[in-house]
């Protein structure tokens, strides 16, 4: 312990560097994990976070909603296939509102339309209460401060000959954004309304996807299968399917899982080459203190202490430059700061780099006391 | 043994000819006020073209200070030191650098040679470090395997030091040092990473070397076993220079 | 640097760690840049390529194509602005569509327009389009009659256009006629009529943006560069990007400190003898710099040569896209950093005393 820390304070450039190195590798892979969570939260929260069990898309939309209508006729043929309890419309769109103060700057947000106590319905109510009538709505809790709080008024800002049309928020559900903008559950007269503000020649306002909940006891993946397998045109997802496979979610989870490998990767190699090389520089000092008694073990945990102190004191300096990341807002999108996943993270990078060292242990232990006296373990 | 005033140590030289090595009342102080240490105290010598002389002194004697004086790698306090007709003692480090590329040569105790270059390739460093370019690095080539071929090393010139015996070690540095014609080469110790008898091959081969081509020498040493192969050996006790007695040196001869 | 480089080529071994390390960086670098320019790329390619000056938006869209509108009274007014040389009308729609011949569905923009983006002829016969050759990867041929959106409108492939997609869809460029058929009989829900388009492109002298919102009253004016930031997610994308990519430089730049640091001090022996017989600071230090340059060289080859092997073997969901710049921005940044890096060693060479070859055994 005390010859391990005696080193590090004599050697600071060096070890700093490392340190510093580890550190921001360390904290790129927190702020690259909590983006792609916090981008993909964000992009399909409204759907994790919602009652259907089943969501029927146009077949033609590629299971993106905003590119989805479904059409009067498959609506009706969804609500007869086996299985299905309740067929109700889900519409969803983006709109340019002016939220809370009247005289607020217009801000964009995502306006879902459900049927009132059907499926589609958010499901992480915090504050408030769900929509009783049109006109009412509850908004994403994340955007309370944006005009959205419980009690504030959301105007549409209508296109030219078209009529504006507001809701009141009446409560606050979790995790429900939809494309990182705020979000408005609301009835689906309301969102017909808000279609119709926009697009004022709008001939029909049809929903996006239709909301289903499946029969007592039924499997929702089954129901799934009969209704795209039923109703032509159509592909039903559970809601499971319809996040992971929403457009984009699935690119940005695998860009990022191959990013992310990489780095925690880096980290440990890092470190690991670092000690081996270290290790063999002073391998006559090394020698020399077994020679003198030093035991192997003490060698060895010094050489631990030291992979322990560096990880540590550069996921210290990691942990703090991600909490000051997370009190800013990058682009649209907030950063949580989540302790459990920044210990697992600290946790693996830190076993990573003790098993990378491994090479450097297997050098100390390897090291003859004889040969202090010879000079033949002494490499010049 | 009486030691002569520093200041007589001249007389004692060999006055005539022209001299590789003059060092004129050098002094060396590290330090300043309470904590200052005198290293090398008013030290006068001479040594003349083609003259080996042996620096004998104990460790911590000043003899390294010296020796690192007359090869341009100190700056003395005080005094003045000319080498091979140049005078160094006002030089800039800049100017220290090219006199020593140049001017003098060195053969050190143990770190001596680039691990991952071939013995011809260690003697053609001094060329390298000149910046020669095409028809001089010919050249460079070629006396550097002239000077193998004398060191008794022409076998051993694609090999890396790792590969070769100390005693070979030690002579491919005497072919360095020698490499650039310097008029006075300095050997740091170079018997004492070798055991007796390849020590003794080393001496014999410097002093060769150094008669055959009228190359001056100083040779820092603390072992009097190796002092026989100089013309005249110096003393150093605690910075000052002192004589040894002259008959001793003319019986190895 | 004889030296320098004698070292490289004999002891190969030595710079093994350092250029293991900085492959695995410059893979990282280059993915991480692939990934931003396909994001960048394959979102703003129609934006970009619209050769105009400004384009015109409704002032309620908030800069999104998909929600402005712009009838032909705003269109008269633009027109009317002194300084205005041609104003062309731009719609887009976001839809799936049949490939003959395949399962799934390629994602595409059907974009209509009046004054042609570089790079794409004058405007093709109604019910024909110029394609993005991006769809040749979802199977679509020229000829192909692609089945476009939940009301199967027909477009017909004539030829292919490049880098004009529109959020990471593969554009369809036909005429403003053709895009409202397949807009109306797809989006009823947003419906265009008859004149309306969704944004103006507008060519001509003068500060057009401020002169055509003063006139319209209605209307909000960005430069083409504006509107490419504008699109969603464009400008966050880049932020983010690039400072991930930049706090990875700094990695680097403190991992080529690091070893070349741990390098030199293994050699401050070597550099005392080398000084003593008249090499200089610079010449040393020179070397430690060219090593660090080949290193990094090497390192950017090898991790060029990987991130290349990756795009072909990565998912095609994936947006990857290495673009000639992003190599050349890697391969200056690598060698920069390499650079700065090494030059944590300067303090220590220039402080080996050459001195320090005499009486030291070791």
């Amino acid at each position: 312990m005390y010859l391990a820390l005696k080193e590090m304070r004599r050697a600071r450039v060096r070890f700093g560097l490392l340190a510093g190195a580890v550190g921001l590798l360390v904290y790129l892979i927190l702020f690259q994990q909590a983006i792609s969570t916090g981008l993909i939260d964000q992009f399909i929260g409204a759907l994790k976070n919602q009652s259907a069990d089943v969501l029927v898309y146009n077949a033609q939309a590629r299971r993106n909603l905003e590119g989805s209508i479904v059409l009067p006729e498959q609506s009706a043929a969804i609500a007869e296939v086996e299985g299905v309890a309740v067929a109700a419309p889900l519409g969803e769109g983006t709109f340019t509102v002016v939220a809370g103060d009247p005289d607020a700057d217009e801000q964009d947000a995502v306006i879902f339309g459900y049927q009132l106590g059907g499926p589609g319905e958010p499901t992480t109510l915090t504050a408030g209460r769900l929509p009783e009538r049109t006109g009412e709505a509850v908004a994403s809790s994340r955007n309370a401060a944006d005009g959205f709080d419980v009690g504030d008024t959301v105007t549409v800002v209508p296109n030219a000959g078209g009529t504006a049309t507001s809701f009141t928020v009446v409560g606050l559900a979790e995790e429900i954004n939809y494309s990182v903008a705020p979000t408005l559950f609301t009835d689906f007269v309301g969102y017909d309304a808000a279609r119709r503000a926009v697009n004022p020649d709008a001939t029909d306002v049809l929903p996006s996807v239709v909301a289903v909940h499946v029969a007592e006891g039924a499997d929702p993946a089954e129901v799934a299968e009969a209704i795209t397998a039923a109703v032509d045109g159509t592909e039903a997802l559970t809601r499971q399917q319809a996040v992971d496979e929403s457009p984009g979610v699935s690119a940005v989870r695998q860009s990022f899982s191959v990013i992310l490998l990489l780095f925690y990767l880096v980290a440990p190699l890092v470190t690991g080459l670092f000690f081996l090389i270290v290790t063999f520089q002073k391998a006559g000092a090394l020698t020399l203190l077994r020679a003198i008694g030093a035991p192997a073990g003490l060698l060895v945990r010094s050489l631990v202490v030291q992979v322990a102190a560096v990880v540590v004191s550069g996921a210290a300096v990691a942990v703090g430059l991600f909490w000051l990341t997370t009190r800013t807002v990058i682009g649209s999108i907030s950063v949580p700061f989540d302790l459990g996943a920044i210990g697992f993270t600290v946790g693996l990078v830190l076993v990573l780099a003790l098993v990378t060292s491994l090479a450097a242990i297997r050098r100390v232990l390897r090291i003859e006391p004889i040969a202090a006296t010879t000079g033949a373990g002494v490499h010049l | 043994m009486t030691t002569p005033p520093a200041d007589t140590v001249a007389d004692t030289a060999p006055a005539a000819g022209p001299a590789a090595l003059e060092l004129a009342d050098v002094r060396k102080v590290y330090g300043a006020g309470d904590t200052e240490i005198v290293a090398v105290d008013h030290a006068t010598l001479r040594v003349g073209d083609g003259e080996i002389v042996a620096l004998l002194g104990p460790s911590g004697s000043g003899k390294t200070t010296l020796l690192s004086i007359a090869g341009g790698l100190l700056s003395a306090t005080q005094g003045r030191v000319v080498v091979g007709g140049e005078d160094i003692t006002g030089h800039s480090a800049a100017e220290l650098t090219d006199f020593r590329r140049s001017k003098v040569g060195f053969v050190f105790q143990s770190v001596n040679l680039v691990p991952f270059l071939t013995a011809e390739e260690n003697l053609l460093v001094v060329s390298e470090l000149s910046g020669a370019r095409g028809g001089a690095r010919k050249q460079a080539k070629a006396r550097a395997k002239e000077l193998l071929g004398e060191l008794g090393l022409a076998h051993r010139a694609g090999n890396l030091p790792a590969q070769l015996s100390g005693g070979e070690r030690q002579r491919v540095a005497i072919g360095r040092a020698l490499f650039n014609g310097p008029a006075l080469v300095l050997f740091d110790e170079p018997t004492s990473a070798l055991d007796t008898k390849i020590g003794e091959q080393v001496m014999e081969l410097i002093q060769a070397e150094m008669r055959s081509r009228h190359t001056a020498a100083v040779i820092v040493t603390h072992d009097t076993r190796m002092t026989h192969y100089a013309d005249r050996t110096v003393r150093i006790v605690d910075g000052v220079l002192g004589a040894e007695p002259v008959e001793g040196d003319l019986a190895a001869h | 640097m004889g030296l320098a480089t004698t070292e490289l080529r004999r002891r190969p071994g030595r710079f093994a760690v350092a250029t293991v390390v900085l492959t695995f960086f410059s893979l990282l670098l280059l993915l991480l840049g692939g990934l931003l320019d396909g994001l960048f790329l394959g979102s703003t390619g129609a934006i970009r390529a619209q050769d105009a000056d400004v384009i015109v938006y409704s002032s309620t869209a908030r800069d999104s194509f998909l929600r402005s509108r712009l009838g032909s009274d705003v269109r008269a007014e633009v027109e009317a602005v002194p300084g205005v040389a041609d104003v062309g009308g731009l719609g887009f729609t976001l839809l799936g569509a049949t490939v003959p011949g395949e399962n799934e569905l390629a994602d595409v923009a059907v974009a209509g327009y009046e004054l042609p983006p570089t790079g794409v002829p004058e405007p093709p016969p109604a019910g024909h389009a110029w394609a993005d050759r991006r769809l040749e990867d979802a199977g679509v041929s020229i000829g192909d009659t692609l089945l476009v959106g939940p009301s199967a409108t027909p477009i017909v492939v004539d030829g292919w256009v490049e880098d004009t997609n529109y959020l990471q869809q593969g554009a369809l460029w036909t005429t403003l006629d053709t895009w409202r058929t397949v807009q109306n009989a797809n989006r009823p829900d947003a419906f265009v009529p008859d004149g309306v388009v969704q944004v103006l492109v507008v060519r001509g002298d003068g500060d057009l943006a401020a002169s055509i919102d003063a006139a319209t009253g209605s209307t909000s004016t960005l430069s083409v560069d504006d509107a490419v930031y504008a699109l969603p997610g464009v400008a966050s994308q880049q932020s983010t990007f690039n400072a991930i990519i930049f706090a990875t430089l700094a990695v680097v730049l403190a991992v080529v400190a690091l070893f070349f640091s741990l390098l030199t001090l293994e050699r401050t022996g070597l550099y005392g003898v080398l000084k003593a017989i008249g090499a200089s600071t610079a010449r040393l230090f020179g070397g430690v710099v060219l090593q660090a340059v080949v290193v990094a060289l090497v390192a950017f080859v090898a991790g060029g040569l990987l991130a290349w092997a990756a795009d072909a073997a990565l998912p095609g969901g994936i947006p990857l896209q290495l673009t000639v710049s992003r190599y050349v921005f890697t391969f200056v940044a690598l060698i920069a950093a390499a650079v700065l890096g090494s030059a944590v060693s300067l303090r220590r060479v220039t402080r080996i005393d050459p001195a320090s070859a005499i009486g030291s055994a070791a």
